[in-house]
């Protein structure tokens, strides 16, 4: 099994392979012996036997599909797993580029700033959402037209939902 | 001796929620007191609401709805035969409408007189108390300006303090209705939105000038008073280092107040407290500029949040001491007791909020969580582990507090605390802590109320954590043992819907 995992921002590629009882770990091509435990409860503690050194993680589900997020010896690192090959990573580009404003987090939609038909400009705000007693505004992420609206004001949303999409 | 007193306090409800309802139900049962805890929809299973003897339905989510509905708790209060009630601080602390109503209902209310709350709670008003104790306040209009008040006279007021200066919302609080103004021609827009904000969060749009000094710190003083007359000022918190005027750390003691310094803040904060028959906990604060020169800025009448760093380098439990002096004890503490630090304590705000974002907030489920513990180190969290961070309320999730016996050793107390905290699910302000513990500024003392603003701004956005290589490539395997659900024990069991929704994407 080989997989390509983006860690705090780098790219890195992960071979593992059982040898006997011994886990095997090629990370980005060198070759390293790791003892892993899961332990239930989201905890895992894995330990390199040739220096000792061992460290305690912590693995949930990150808010996109594909993500989980790290708690390394306390220090949170997001990881995200990269769609293997060429067509793949040609479809992630593509979806990225689909122009829709994402609520970051849960909140309220206290305002929303733009018509369907309007004209934006990147880093234009959008729409402001409402948590925790905090007011924050969403920017549009390119220059387009607002095809479409899909919340109004008042409305309560969850992380990962679409507010405006522009064209 | 054994207690012979009439208890007039046996049964207290909490009208709060979170860390500090925790905090209260605490001193509550150690107290031998029965706890009430209310609760609005979103904080069925909380934890304060679990803590507790019995908890009382508020339905409703928003603040408004729930927490900050003075009938829905005075109603949960008759009906679970509750003799008193504690505020917390937030939702209806400084009320005194509030404290009214449970006198009113016939029920103690753990806080000073309906009196002293609408006296302290005016910011011109207090200064005028302040200014009759003969304690210097910063230079500033006397009287509230009002909301519809001509943007001419503004100017005039503002022309006669001087530039730099202050916009303040009269009744605000949490850098809500707020604004530095610099020059004269800028003073348009900062009023309209300084009222615009104050109307909105506080449904008064009066503001004060008030002079802007150049880098002060916020030093303040908690006091305690009982009901005969006996104010007790305490060793000062230092509460300089905050991010948009919110507090984010605060230390006990100061690290510019020498015994001196402390003696003459504490006397006048205890001078004011004390001229308007001050009763319960408070806080006065000052700040201090470059000259050691001291104002009175404003009172906060309730417990404070970052009460415990008091606590720590004093050995007093304020909250329980609420109780007592609500039940009309005499205080017992002396000088000697409260104005000697033994020791020193820091406590950091673990707030829902991802540093990395800009401080976006951060709620939603707490998948993990391992609070730290060992010597000398508190947690005052307010939420168990599977329990969700609500969007409805502020964001603080827990207050974590070191205390040691020298500054350099609470710091490197702090620090080893912060490593062990996990908490996981949402995102936190720990590594942002772990960050600003390597400050130097902060690391030898010299912080002002600009110096994290100022600090941060000059950061260009890298990441707050850095995690070692070795650290890193642990994350990496672990990674792909967990998404591809190939670890040798993770093998062999059941894999959970998110790891398989995850491969699915994979896959796509």
């Amino acid at each position: 099994m080989r997989v390509e995992i983006e860690v705090g921002g780098r790219v890195r590629v992960v071979a593992i392979e059982h040898r006997g009882k011994a886990l095997v770990v090629s990370l980005d091509g060198i070759e390293r012996v790791v003892e892993a435990a899961a332990l239930g409860g989201h905890r895992w503690s894995l330990r390199f036997p040739d220096s000792g050194a061992q460290h305690a993680v912590v693995v949930t589900p990150g808010q996109e599909p594909g993500s989980v997020d790290l708690l390394v010896d306390g220090l949170s690192i997001p990881a995200r797993l990269r769609p293997a090959g060429r067509e793949a990573a040609k479809a992630s580009g593509g979806s990225r580029g689909a122009g829709k404003v994402i609520a970051p987090m849960p909140g309220k939609v206290v305002k929303v700033l733009v018509t369907v038909g309007q004209q934006v400009t990147a880093r234009q705000g959008v729409a402001v959402i409402e948590a925790m007693k905090m007011e924050n505004e969403l920017r549009a992420g390119r220059d387009g037209t607002v095809r479409d609206v899909l919340v109004a004001e008042g409305a309560l949303v969850d992380a990962g939902a679409p507010l405006v999409v522009i064209e | 001796m054994p207690e012979v007193q009439l208890r007039l306090v046996r049964k207290v409800l909490v009208a709060n929620r979170g860390e500090i309802a925790v905090r209260v139900i605490r001193a509550a049962r150690e107290s031998g007191l029965q706890s009430v805890a209310v609760f609005a929809d979103c904080d069925r299973g909380a934890r304060h609401m679990r803590m507790a003897d019995e908890a009382w339905p508020l339905g409703g989510n928003a603040p408004g709805e729930s927490y900050l509905r003075i009938d829905k708790i005075v109603d949960a209060a008759r009906a679970s035969g509750a003799d008193a009630v504690h505020p917390g601080y937030g939702f209806l602390a400084e009320n005194p409408e509030f404290a009214d109503a449970c006198e009113s209902a016939g029920l103690t209310f753990i806080g000073p007189s309906a009196t002293a709350i609408r006296r302290m709670g005016s910011k011109t008003a207090a200064r005028e108390v302040a200014v009759a104790c003969g304690v210097p306040v910063v230079p500033g209009t006397a009287a509230p300006i009002p909301a519809d008040a001509p943007e001419a006279d503004v100017l005039r007021e503002a022309d006669r303090i001087g530039y730099p200066l202050m916009l303040k919302a009269v009744a605000g609080g949490g850098g809500k209705g707020m604004r530095v103004v610099s020059r004269p021609e800028d003073l348009h827009g900062a009023l309209r939105a300084a009222r615009s904000e104050a109307q909105t969060a506080f449904g008064n749009g009066a503001v004060f000038v008030e002079r802007r000094l150049a880098r002060p710190r916020h030093i303040e003083i908690q006091l305690l008073g009982d009901r005969h007359g006996t104010v007790v000022p305490f060793v000062e918190r230092e509460c300089s280092v905050q991010r948009r005027h919110q507090k984010v750390l605060e230390e006990s003691p100061s690290p510019s107040v020498d015994p001196t310094l402390r003696a003459a803040i504490a006397e006048a904060a205890r001078k004011v407290a004390a001229s308007v028959g001050y009763s319960n906990a408070g806080t006065i604060e000052f700040l201090l500029d470059e000259d050691g020169r001291f104002y009175f800025l404003e009172m906060n009448t309730r417990l404070q949040v970052e009460h415990p760093i008091t606590e720590a380098v004093t050995g007093v439990d304020l909250v329980r001491w609420q109780f007592r002096l609500a039940d009309g004890e005499r205080l017992t503490l002396t000088t000697a007791d409260t104005l000697v630090p033994r020791g020193h304590a820091i406590e950091a705000r673990i707030y829902a909020e991802d540093p990395d974002t800009g401080f976006m907030p951060s709620p939603g489920r707490i998948l993990h969580l391992r609070p730290p513990s060992g010597p000398g180190v508190r947690d005052d969290g307010g939420y168990d582990a599977l329990g969700e961070v609500p969007i409805f309320y502020d964001s603080l999730v827990s207050k974590l507090i070191a205390w040691a016996e020298t500054r350099e050793q609470a710091v490197a107390r702090l620090r080893r605390a912060l490593a062990e905290y996990e908490i996981a699910g949402i995102r936190t302000t720990l590594p942002f802590f772990q960050w600003l513990l390597e400050d130097r500024h902060f690391l030898e003392g010299h912080v002002d109320t600009t110096f994290l603003d100022r600090t941060l701004a000059s950061r260009n956005g890298q990441p707050f954590a850095m995690p070692t290589a070795s650290a890193e490539e642990a994350a990496a395997i672990v990674a792909a043992l967990q998404l591809n659900g190939a670890g040798p024990q993770a093998a062999s069991r059941p894999v959970s819907a998110w790891t398989r929704g995850a491969r699915l994407e994979a896959l796509r």
